[in-house]
């Protein structure tokens, strides 16, 4: 599934600039650790999780968006590493369970 | 001499607490990855070295096995990941930055002892593995990551970068 079908039928907010990729599947953690060790390449990664850690991680395993859950966003240092490493960062206002129940009734898996 | 394009795989993955100690005699820093379930703050004295507690992060630890001969790399010598945003002319590691552009992300491997007192650093086969494991699970054809060992900064304590570590999440404990 695409980003910008993700972006339009759960209603993300847009942090960064991004392309249209591909999304592969989805990986739910806030924990950086796990991160590195869990998610795959050009899948959308859920979290809590605004410290640059997130970013650092995430470009290592090429995450292909994040999305913060709770309307939580990052510190402006943030969200200028991740347009650097291009990486994709959307906000949402609804809670991680909610979002990932929208993404599952997407047919993301 | 192997012939395999080796297929990489984490294995062994660990999770633990990386813990930093520093030597308030000699300013010395040091690192060890404990399995234990709560990360030990104990001071203590090592020869000349009084060591105290500075930091203790969740983190894991992990090595490498190649899919296709199954030839596995140990990473027990490598105590965390650090995006590198160094870009000194002075230092090798900014250098390399400077030359590689903005298209490739630089890691170190982090060892156990910042200043390299024993000439020991995460080992060159594991480096290299790093490097091309990290490759082979990028989808995005244009850009590439490169991992280089700590031993290459100019002075790793002072060395600009994000570690990669679950910070603040022990400090409860």
């Amino acid at each position: 599934m695409k980003i910008s079908e993700v972006v339009n039928k759960t209603g993300l907010e847009a942090l960064t600039s991004w392309d249209d990729e591909e999304l592969t599947g989805v990986y739910i953690s806030d924990m950086v650790s796990d991160i590195i060790t869990g998610a795959t390449g050009c899948g959308l990664l859920l979290t809590l999780q605004t410290h640059k850690s997130l970013i650092a991680a995430a470009n290592l395993v090429d995450v292909g968006a994040v999305v913060f859950a709770r309307d939580k966003r990052p510190a402006a240092d943030v969200v200028e590493l991740a347009e650097k490493a291009g990486i994709a960062l959307f906000s949402t206002p609804v809670d991680t369970w909610s979002y990932a129940a929208k993404l599952f009734e997407l047919g993301m898996r | 001499m192997s012939t395999c394009a080796h297929s990489w795989s984490m294995t062994g993955i660990r999770s633990g607490y990386l813990v930093v100690e520093g030597c308030y005699h000699c300013g010395a820093r040091s690192s060890f990855f404990s399995t234990e379930p709560v990360a030990p703050v104990d001071e203590y004295r090592e020869g000349a070295h009084f060591w105290e507690h500075l930091a203790g992060y969740q983190a894991v630890t992990f090595d490498l096995r190649c899919d296709s001969c199954g030839k596995t790399i140990d990473l027990s010598d490598m105590m965390g990941l650090m995006l590198s945003t160094c870009d000194d002319p002075g230092c090798e590691v900014g250098r390399l930055s400077l030359e590689l552009g903005k298209k490739t992300s630089i890691y170190v491997a982090l060892c156990a002892d910042s200043s390299h007192a024993g000439g020991a650093c995460v080992s060159d086969a594991g480096v290299k593995a790093l490097t091309e494991y990290f490759n082979q699970r990028l989808h995005s054809r244009r850009r590439s990551i490169v991992v280089v060992p700590c031993k290459m900064c100019d002075r790793i304590d002072r060395c600009t970068g994000i570690v990669i570590a679950d910070t603040g999440l022990t400090d409860f404990y």
